[in-house]
C-alpha cells in the first residue's frame, strides 16, 4: 500500500518538473475577514429591503415560497397555516437557542405536536434513534438561517448541537425563518462569512457541515422531466421577519 | 485604399479541386486595387499532417511554406482551417528552430480571405454571382479558432442581389474534420445530415462558407441528395457584377 | 461496459448507437435542452466570462503547489478527526475502501453520485465483499437496477425513456409503476429513504476538498449527498488528487460556474460542506469521516501532456456541445467517462492504447473548448494523443505508409504535381457529370454517402503558369 510520504514525494517530483502556465494566481482572500464580515454587515444595512428584494425573486425563482411578517410573535401562526393546508401536525424545530426564540408553546398551542430538538449531546444510542424517528416522521420541519444569499436565492444553514441537519432535510417540508441580519447580496459576500466564521481553522457552531439550499430537492433525470422532493423537502418556505430577531 | 500587393496562398484542396475559387480571388482582388501573386510550388500548410498526430512531418512542411511566403507582404488564404494552421500553429511548430521568427511574422501577415476584404482592406460592398436567398455556415477554425464571424455575414449581408437568412445551427461543425470524415464515415454522414436538414430549412438556393474542407463534405451531400442548393465558396459568391 | 463490448470496434460501437432509435431521440432532446440552458445561464450572467479566467487561473495556481495544497488538506482534514488514505491505483482505493467497510462492519452502504467510485469499479468490489452498494441518485438508481454504467457525466440515466424506467422499476422493485417521472420518483424516494435510515455506511466522491479547512464539498440536486454523509455511521469519500481548492475564497469561484455550466441552474439544490466526523451535541454526521486520495494516472499528468485536463469539473458541457457525442452518447466510448474530455481521463486512467481510435473520435471542432468552464483545450490534447499513438506506433501500417507517403508528396512540388496528373487519370472511370459517386477502398469511406468533386482538369497553379490573362 502506498504510505502518504510517497504518495506525496511522488506529487513534488511532478510539481518539480513541470513548469506551469500562466495565467495561475489562486482568488486574493480577504487578509481580515472578520473585519470586511463586519462592513459587509454595515452597508447591508442600508440596503436591506433592496436585497431582500433580490432574495425574494431568486428563491420564488427556485421554487420557494416566500413569506413576510412584522416580528417573530406571528411567525407560529404562520407555520400553523402551512400545516394547516398539508393537513399535518408534526413539526421538528431547532433548539430555541438556535432559532432566536422559544416557538415551541404558541406552535403547540395552535394544535401542532412541536419537537424541539435538543442542544445537548443525546445520552445514547436509543436517544439518538428516538430523534431520528421524530425528524423522519414529521411533516413540517422549522429552522433559523444564517446566511441568506440574494444573487441565488439560498438559504445557509450552519449544523451544530441544537441545530440539527436532519430538521432541513427530512421532513417533506422546510420551513426557515429570518431577518435582515441574515441577508448578504452574492456568493462572493457569503465566501467573506465563511472565512471570518472559520479564521480560527474551526467550524463554525461547533458543527461539522454547513449547507447551502438553494429551493427543494429536485431532479430530471428521467427524461430531463423536472421533479421535486426526490430525497430532500418537496417544499421550502422561508419566512422573512422584519423586527430582528434576537433584538 | 491605398494600392497593395497580397500573396494568395491557394492550399491544397482549393489547388486541387477548387481552382475557381482561387480564380474568383484574383479577380476580387484586382477590382480592388490589390496586385497578386501566387508563389511558386505551393503544395500543403500541412494541417492534414498536423491534425492526425504527425506533428515533425507537419514542421517540415511548414518550413517550406514559410519560406515561400518570405517577401510576402500580406497572405490571402481562402481556408479558415489553412488560415489559423498558419497564424496559430506556427509559431510553436517553429519555436525552437532558426526560422522561428519568420514564422511568427508570416502568422502575422496572414489573413483569411473574409478577414482580408473587410478588416484590411475595408471592402464591403460586392455584387452576387448568383441571386436568391443564401446562408453561411461557420466552419469551425473560422470561427473559434480566428474567432471571426462578423466578416463574411457583413459581406453576405451587403451583398447586392442576395438576400442573407441564418442558419439553423450555424456554429455546428458539418461533420468534416479532415481524416475524421474517411476514419468515422458514419458518424461523419450523419453529422452532415444535421446541417444538411438545417441548410434545407432555409429554403436557400446558396450556401456559403469559407473552407474548401466543409464545402467538400456539404457539397458532397447535397449533390448525392440531388438537392437544388449549391454550395459555394464564399469568392465566388462576391465574384458577381462584371 | 463488459470486456466483450470492448472488443467490438470502437467505430461498430458507434454505428450500433446511431441505429438505436431511442437513443437518438434522448440524445438530441436532451443536449439540445442542456445546451439551451447553459447559453441562458451565462446570457445573463455578464460575471461569467472573468470568473472561468479565474477560475482556470485558480486550477493552473493549485496545481503549481499541489503537494503543499495537499499537506494542508489532510492535516486540517486530521485535526477534524477524520482520516486520509491514499490509493495509487484503482485496486488499492477498492481494497481501502472495502476494508474501512469490514472493520466497521457494515453490511449496507448508500452512495451519492461518485465517477471517481465508478472509475474503480467500486461496487464490483463491495459486493465481493458482502457489501451491499445501493446508488441513491436517481439516475444512478436506476442504472443500478438495470446493471448498466453511466452514459453522460451529470445525467447518467439521460439514454433511458421514462417508459423503459417504469418498466425496470416494476421489474425489479416488483411493484407497479406507471411511466410517469412523477410517480417513479416518488416510487424511488420511498425506496431509498428506508436505505437512507438503515446503511451502515454512506460513499461519496467529492467535488472539491477546501484545504484550508479540511471541507469536502458535495454539490447535488436530489438531497441524498446530504443524507449519506449524515446519517450511516462512517462516510468515506473517494477524490481524485486535483480536486483540492487552497480556500473558500476560491470556492465561490467555481460554486459561481459550476451547475451554470451543467444544468443552466445559479446554484445547485445542495451545495454540503462537510467538515469531518460529528461534533459533540450534534444529531446527525458520522462518527467516522474517511477522505481516500485517489491518484490513478492522475499525477503523472502534472507534469505530462495531459496536465490541462486536471482543472475538469465534471460539469458535462463539453458532451453536450459535441457533435460526436451527440450522435453516439455515452456508452459507445466504451469507458468510465465519455464525451471530449472522457478521451483525454481515458488516456490519462489506461494509457495511450485505450485510446488508438477514440483519440480520432473528434473532428476537432473545438465547440468543447467554448463550452468548458475553465477553458480546457480538449482539441490541442487530442492531436497531442494522436500524436503518442503515432509514436507508439498502434495505428494500423496501411495508415502510417499513407501518412509517410503524404509527407514526401508535400515536401516536394514535382511529386505533387505529378500527384494531381495521376490522379486525374485514375478517376477517370469514376468521374461522371462533374462527380465521383463510387470509388474503391479506403476512398470509398467517403463515396458511400458523399460524392467526392473530382481533380479539377487543371488545377489553380497549373492555370495560374499558363493562363496570361489569369496573372495580368
Amino acid at each position: 500500500m502506498t504510505t502518504r510520504a510517497e504518495f506525496l514525494e511522488r506529487i513534488r517530483e511532478q510539481v518539480r518538473m513541470s513548469p506551469g502556465r500562466s495565467p495561475a494566481s489562486s482568488a486574493r482572500r480577504p487578509q481580515h475577514p472578520a473585519a470586511e464580515a463586519e462592513t459587509i454587515r454595515r452597508e447591508l444595512v442600508e440596503r436591506w429591503p433592496e436585497t431582500l428584494e433580490a432574495f425574494r425573486r431568486e428563491f420564488e425563482g427556485v421554487a420557494g415560497v416566500f413569506h413576510r411578517t412584522a416580528s417573530i410573535d406571528v411567525v407560529p401562526a404562520i407555520v400553523a397555516r402551512i400545516a394547516h393546508d398539508r393537513q399535518a401536525r408534526e413539526v421538528v424545530t431547532w433548539h430555541s437557542a438556535a432559532l432566536g426564540a422559544d416557538l415551541a408553546p404558541a406552535l403547540g398551542a395552535c394544535g401542532l405536536d412541536v419537537h424541539p430538538m435538543p442542544a445537548a449531546e443525546p445520552s445514547g444510542g436509543a436517544e439518538r434513534e428516538r430523534l431520528r424517528t421524530l425528524a423522519a416522521r414529521a411533516d413540517l420541519g422549522l429552522t433559523g438561517v444564517d446566511l441568506a444569499i440574494a444573487e441565488t436565492g439560498t438559504l445557509v444553514l450552519v449544523s451544530g448541537a441544537g441545530r440539527p441537519r436532519s430538521t432541513s432535510l427530512l421532513p417533506p417540508c422546510h420551513i426557515a425563518v429570518f431577518d435582515r441580519t441574515a441577508l448578504v447580496e452574492s456568493l462572493r459576500q457569503a465566501g467573506v462569512f465563511l472565512e471570518a466564521w472559520h479564521r480560527d481553522g474551526r467550524p463554525p457552531a461547533g458543527g461539522s457541515a454547513i449547507n447551502f439550499i438553494t429551493g427543494p430537492s429536485r431532479t430530471a433525470d428521467i427524461e430531463l422531466t423536472l421533479t421535486r422532493g426526490v430525497h430532500g423537502p418537496k417544499e421550502v418556505h422561508a419566512i422573512f421577519v422584519e423586527q430582528p430577531i434576537r433584538g | 485604399m491605398t494600392a497593395r500587393r497580397a500573396s494568395l496562398m491557394v492550399t491544397c484542396l482549393g489547388d486541387l479541386f477548387f481552382p475557381e475559387v482561387g480564380v474568383s480571388i484574383v479577380r476580387l482582388l484586382r477590382k480592388l486595387g490589390v496586385a497578386v501573386d501566387v508563389p511558386a510550388d505551393q503544395t500543403c500548410c500541412g494541417l492534414p499532417l498536423f491534425n492526425s498526430g504527425y506533428r515533425g512531418d507537419a514542421a517540415a512542411v511548414a518550413r517550406r511554406t514559410v519560406a515561400l511566403f518570405k517577401e510576402s507582404e500580406y497572405v490571402v488564404v481562402p481556408s479558415g482551417s489553412c488560415a489559423w494552421m498558419v497564424k496559430h500553429e506556427y509559431p510553436g511548430l517553429m519555436a525552437d528552430t532558426a526560422v522561428g521568427p519568420e514564422a511568427r511574422e508570416l502568422a502575422a501577415r496572414t489573413h483569411e480571405l473574409s478577414q482580408f476584404l473587410v478588416r484590411v482592406l475595408g471592402a464591403t460592398e460586392f455584387t452576387a454571382a448568383v441571386p436568391g436567398r443564401v446562408t453561411y455556415h461557420d466552419s469551425c477554425h473560422l470561427l473559434r479558432g480566428l474567432h471571426e464571424s462578423e466578416s463574411p455575414r457583413m459581406l453576405l449581408g451587403k451583398l447586392r442581389g442576395a438576400e442573407l437568412v441564418p442558419l439553423p445551427g450555424a456554429d455546428e461543425c458539418c461533420g468534416f474534420g479532415g481524416s475524421f470524415a474517411v476514419r468515422l464515415p458514419e458518424v461523419s454522414s450523419q453529422i452532415l445530415a444535421k446541417k444538411l436538414a438545417n441548410v434545407e430549412s432555409t429554403g436557400a438556393g446558396c450556401l456559403v462558407a469559407c473552407d474548401a474542407g466543409c464545402l467538400m463534405q456539404m457539397n458532397g451531400g447535397l449533390k448525392r441528395a440531388k438537392s437544388r442548393v449549391r454550395a459555394l465558396h464564399l469568392a465566388e459568391l462576391l465574384d458577381g457584377g462584371r | 461496459m463488459s470486456d466483450a463490448e470492448l472488443t467490438t470496434p470502437f467505430r461498430q460501437r458507434a454505428g450500433s448507437a446511431m441505429k438505436d432509435e431511442f437513443l437518438q431521440e434522448a440524445l438530441t432532446i436532451a443536449t439540445t435542452k442542456f445546451i439551451g440552458l447553459r447559453r441562458e445561464a451565462f446570457a445573463g450572467f455578464p460575471e461569467g466570462e472573468a470568473l472561468r479566467d479565474r477560475a482556470r487561473a485558480i486550477k493552473e495556481a493549485t496545481l503549481q503547489h499541489l503537494d503543499r495544497h495537499l499537506e494542508t488538506l489532510i492535516a486540517n482534514v486530521e485535526r477534524l478527526g477524520g482520516h486520509v488514505h491514499f490509493a495509487t491505483t484503482p485496486a488499492e482505493a477498492r481494497s481501502i475502501v472495502v476494508d474501512i467497510a469490514r472493520r466497521t462492519g457494515a453490511r449496507m452502504a448508500v452512495k451519492a453520485k461518485s465517477m471517481a467510485t465508478e472509475e474503480i469499479h467500486l461496487n464490483e468490489a463491495l459486493e465481493a465483499a458482502g457489501v451491499t452498494p445501493v446508488e441513491t441518485d436517481l439516475g444512478e438508481y436506476i442504472i443500478q437496477l438495470a446493471h448498466e454504467r453511466p452514459s453522460h457525466i451529470i445525467a447518467p440515466a439521460i439514454h433511458k425513456t421514462k417508459g423503459q424506467v417504469a418498466e425496470l422499476f416494476t421489474r425489479e422493485l416488483k411493484r407497479p409503476a406507471e411511466p410517469d417521472p412523477e410517480a417513479l420518483t416518488r416510487i424511488a424516494r420511498a425506496e431509498l429513504r428506508e436505505k437512507f435510515l438503515q446503511a451502515d455506511l454512506g460513499i461519496t466522491g467529492a467535488n472539491f476538498a477546501v484545504a484550508d479547512t479540511g471541507t469536502v464539498v458535495l454539490v447535488t440536486n436530489e438531497g441524498n449527498g446530504r443524507m449519506v454523509t449524515s446519517l450511516p455511521r462512517v462516510h468515506v469519500a473517494v477524490m481524485g488528487v486535483e480536486k483540492v481548492v487552497p480556500s473558500f475564497t476560491d470556492l465561490m469561484v467555481f460554486l459561481a460556474i459550476l451547475a451554470k455550466s451543467a444544468t443552466g441552474q445559479k446554484l445547485s439544490v445542495y451545495t454540503s460542506l462537510v467538515q469531518g466526523p460529528r461534533r459533540a451535541g450534534e444529531l446527525e454526521g458520522p462518527e467516522e469521516f474517511h477522505l481516500v486520495l485517489l491518484d490513478g494516472g492522475r499525477i503523472a499528468q502534472i507534469g505530462g501532456p495531459l496536465r490541462e485536463a486536471l482543472s475538469c469539473l465534471r460539469c458535462g458541457a463539453c458532451l453536450n456541445v459535441c457533435p460526436v457525442y451527440r450522435q453516439i452518447g455515452g456508452h459507445a466510448y466504451g469507458y468510465t467517462y465519455p464525451g471530449p474530455i472522457g478521451i483525454l481521463l481515458t488516456a490519462m486512467l489506461e494509457g495511450a492504447p485505450a485510446v488508438r481510435d477514440l483519440a480520432h473520435a473528434s473532428s476537432l471542432c473545438g465547440a468543447c473548448v467554448d463550452a468548458c468552464p475553465v477553458r480546457i483545450d480538449i482539441p490541442r490534447m487530442l492531436i497531442e494523443l494522436r500524436r503518442e499513438v503515432d509514436d507508439e506506433k498502434l495505428a494500423p501500417w496501411t495508415e502510417r505508409v499513407a501518412f509517410a507517403l503524404l509527407t514526401k508528396l508535400l515536401q516536394n512540388p514535382r511529386l505533387y504535381r505529378f500527384a494531381a496528373k495521376a490522379g486525374r487519370v485514375l478517376q477517370r472511370p469514376f468521374a461522371r457529370d462533374g462527380r465521383i459517386s463510387r470509388l474503391p477502398l479506403p476512398f470509398g469511406e467517403w463515396t458511400r454517402t458523399r460524392d467526392l468533386p473530382p481533380v479539377a482538369s487543371r488545377t489553380f497553379q497549373e492555370r495560374w503558369a499558363s493562363d496570361k490573362d489569369l496573372r495580368a
